[in-house]
């Protein structure tokens, strides 16, 4: 098997070998993430203790919801993930040519689904165990125990994961449930988030919210079922932790007999029905005759307008996108994490008309400015940073057309601004509008959005061109990687450079409209010279992103 | 019609393409042979512009690739070794796309389309995505792509790839007309059969250089040890172990 997996491993080694920055820049990431989940656990649980005999019972709950929450996260990573490693993946047909048993194909695939599934669950678990065993106090079998619980306890869903797939496609055609797979995942996180947002987190910073947590999970259940791997895994901790007495040895038994028996029998119907699943699972659907499709009738008819060039670009880049599931996927927790930004701003508590609410209102106008083009940074990051990398390979085409790569450049920034700018500018008028921000200063950000925006999708071309990822069609992917860290990180601090230039004017304004008083003079002067920095920041960013982009592209192998 | 001047590539102390110095006819079909890694899809990349030259020019129709390059692609038509193209497009809208970046209009870019998906058996399946088409359907489309805007140059690498016997014979009985019509053909191959078949002159390069030149009865001459009626594929091996003897005993 350790053949099998030899490609994943050392295509790994080479990757942080080749690029140590990279790995540097990932573990301070992963550092400071770790240390801000550890503190917040921390802090939730060290309230646990102060509630007396009810703490434990709570502490009991808060691990049972946690595993619930991990076991979905898990069963629907490894469902889509088994359907690509065991069905779509190029190099199986090359494994299915070498004399390789269908097991030991199995257990060579089910061990890469399993690693790519749960590893970023465990990397985030981690310090929330971590913060368990430091705040209880516990001894080192609790953290021996943990490593059990977890190595066994992922297997599970990546069993059931790997059976629901192999269902699926001898059903199905394979493209088809992957599309659907990825939409439904989208649908499922987006509602999560949704649903998490509706719970009112923000509650727990205060003591009182803090107990209202405290008596919904009250309210979750029991202990879970007691067939439920979810229930067998927090009863193997909690006695550790001292919080009280049970059975961790059977419930760790059972845990690992049934990751034991789900692998066997997912290694033994894939064994038997892998050739048929694997044949279904190459053929496309095909649809019959030559006949045009709806979809780009309209699209030409749209473009029309358009000069030539700008057209059939727009054209193919629009027919790619809404034929890409992973894009849907993408739009809907887009669409979540919007709405959240939104339903934010309708629970903001503003007041009345007194100079504290007053005040508060300016801060949240100030800061809106600022996260609307975050919100848009985020968008970009999942929409335009991937556009070159999804050029990909067939980048020769554009490259060997007489069409400068200058054209080219200004094509796809189009594509990119145009959405991007109307998105934003929506965004900040709507919620500007429930924060009650004069309609003048709404135009004030609207006209700094334009060129900011401008800023953002020029910086995610050169970023997207300089670190294409010409390996994956997959966006969401390219959207995760190296270049896509680094991009958001510039656009934050050319946001907050550019939030900082305005905030001191904002603040004069919205206090000179709020209040009907004219500012004096020199005030003006300043406001006007801090939009004026503002705008050439943005301006220069602008242009010297294009400079970069266009000599990237340059580069791009084609 | 086509001009190499002094062309070279050189990769820190590899040197991928060594002073080639050529001229092609129009009209002319060009083989363009050498063993793998020889520098035949370097030499090409920088005739279409696609890979920057150390030195020296590549000229297309009398437009300099470097500092014409519009002017240079809109003659020509290229067909990479690995034409990877947009999954989720069908066949109709590939094609179209292309002629739209070859400035085609609307109208004469879709009839254009029609016709070559006729001409290459595709018409059937022009409105399925190409991710479901297979690797000779897929070829068959990016040789179409190459032909969306009738250039007068023809640039192919490794044409025959992924072809049925059927679509092989139709393409060579294709180029046979497209160079019986004007147009200049460069054609790296690995099949010395086609390049015996079609060509009008040959080119074989070895290590980046350009080793012989001429046409299948001038480099028959030139073989050593090889009668009057010695196929291609001799007088192919022939040259490029002489090659090889020169450059050890150096």
């Amino acid at each position: 098997m350790t053949s099998l997996l030899a490609p994943r491993l050392l295509a790994t080694r080479n990757a942080f070998r080749r690029a140590p920055l990279r790995a540097l820049v990932a573990a301070v990431l992963l550092a400071f993430f770790w240390g801000a989940s550890f503190a917040l656990v921390a802090r939730v649980l060290g309230y646990f203790q102060t509630l007396g005999d009810f703490g434990p019972l709570l502490t009991q709950r808060l691990l049972a919801l946690l595993f619930v929450t991990f076991f979905g996260v898990l069963l629907v990573s490894n469902t889509v993930t088994a359907l690509t490693t065991f069905y779509l993946a190029g190099d199986v047909a090359l494994l299915l040519a070498a004399p390789v048993p269908f097991r030991r194909l199995h257990h060579a695939r089910f061990a890469e689904t399993l690693v790519a599934s749960s590893w970023m669950v465990v990397l985030f678990g981690l310090p929330v165990f971590l913060a368990y065993g430091v705040v209880y106090h516990a001894g080192p079998l609790f953290y021996l125990a943990t490593t059990a619980v977890l190595a066994t306890f992922v297997v599970i869903p990546a069993g059931l994961g790997v059976l629901v797939t192999t269902a699926l496609v001898l059903v199905f055609p394979a493209r088809r449930t992957r599309d659907a797979l990825l939409v439904g995942t989208g649908l499922l996180v987006g509602g999560g988030a949704l649903g998490v947002r509706w719970l009112a987190p923000e509650r727990l910073a205060h003591a009182s919210g803090l107990a209202g947590f405290a008596a919904f999970l009250g309210d979750f259940g029991a202990t879970g079922s007691p067939y439920l791997p979810t229930t067998w895994a927090a009863e193997v901790l909690v006695p550790l932790l001292g919080a009280r007495a049970g059975t961790p040895t059977f419930h760790l038994g059972l845990l690992a007999s049934t990751a034991a028996m789900l692998f066997v029998v997912s290694a033994t119907v894939v064994e038997r029905v892998f050739l048929t699943a694997w044949s279904r699972a190459q053929a496309g659907r095909v649809r019959a005759g030559g006949a045009e499709r709806p979809l780009t009738r309209w699209l030409e008819a749209l473009a029309r307008p358009l000069p030539r060039l700008p057209a059939v670009l727009l054209v193919k880049d629009v027919a790619v996108f809404l034929r890409d599931a992973s894009q849907w996927s993408q739009l809907v927790l887009l669409s979540a994490l919007v709405g959240i930004y939104v339903y934010n701003f309708t629970a903001l508590p503003l007041g009345d008309d007194s100079p504290l609410a007053v005040a508060m209102q300016q801060l949240a106008a100030v800061s809106n400015l600022g996260l609307g083009a975050f919100v848009a940074t985020a968008v970009a990051v999942r929409f335009v940073y991937p556009m070159i990398s999804l050029e990909g390979r067939a980048w020769w085409l554009l490259r060997s057309a007489p069409v400068p790569l200058a054209r080219l450049w200004w094509s796809k920034f189009w594509i990119g601004f145009v959405p991007l700018v109307v998105f934003a500018a929506g965004l900040v008028a709507l919620t500007n509008g429930l924060l009650g921000v004069p309609a003048g200063l709404t135009a004030v950000f609207l006209l700094t959005l334009v060129p900011l925006v401008a800023a953002v999708v020029s910086l995610g071309l050169a970023f997207g061109a300089a670190y294409p990822r010409l390996d994956t069609q997959n966006a969401a992917q390219i959207a995760t990687g190296f270049g896509a860290i680094v991009y958001m990180l510039t656009c934050l601090g050319l946001i907050a450079l550019v939030v900082a230039l305005e905030a001191w004017p904002v603040m004069r304004l919205f206090w000179s409209a709020r209040f009907q008083v004219p500012l004096p003079a020199r005030e003006t002067a300043l406001v006007v010279l801090g939009f004026a920095a503002a705008l050439a920041v943005a301006v220069t960013t602008f242009a010297l992103a294009r400079r970069a982009g266009l000599r990237a592209l340059a580069r791009l192998p084609a | 019609m086509i001009r190499f001047a002094a062309l070279r590539k050189q990769y820190g102390a590899l040197v991928a393409v060594d002073d080639l110095t050529l001229d092609i006819e129009p009209g002319a079909v060009f083989g363009f042979l050498g063993r793998n890694g020889a520098g035949k899809t370097t030499t090409i990349r920088m005739m279409m512009g696609l890979l920057a030259p150390t030195a020296g020019t590549v000229l297309l129709g009398g437009h300099d690739i470097r500092h014409a390059p519009e002017a240079a692609k809109a003659l020509t038509g290229y067909l990479p070794d690995h034409p990877f193209l947009y999954d989720k497009l069908t066949g109709a809208e590939f094609l179209r796309f292309a002629a739209g970046l070859h400035g085609l209009n609307r109208a004469e870019g879709g009839r254009r389309a029609a016709d070559l998906l006729v001409r290459f058996g595709l018409a059937r399946q022009a409105g399925e995505l190409i991710e479901t088409f297979s690797h000779g359907m897929k070829q068959r489309l990016a040789l179409a792509t190459a032909l969306i805007h009738r250039p007068r140059i023809l640039v192919l690498d490794e044409p025959m790839v992924a072809l049925d016997p059927q679509g092989a014979r139709e393409l060579r009985a294709l180029l046979t007309t497209l160079a019986a019509d004007g147009v200049t053909i460069f054609l790296s191959t690995h099949s010395l059969a086609v390049a015996e078949e079609l060509c009008t002159r040959i080119g074989i390069v070895d290590r980046g250089r350009l080793v012989a030149l001429g046409t299948l009865t001038e480099l028959r001459a030139r073989a050593a040890a090889t009668d009057g009626a010695a196929s291609l594929e001799a007088v192919f091996l022939d040259i490029l172990d002489a090659e090889a003897a020169g450059v050890a005993s150096r």
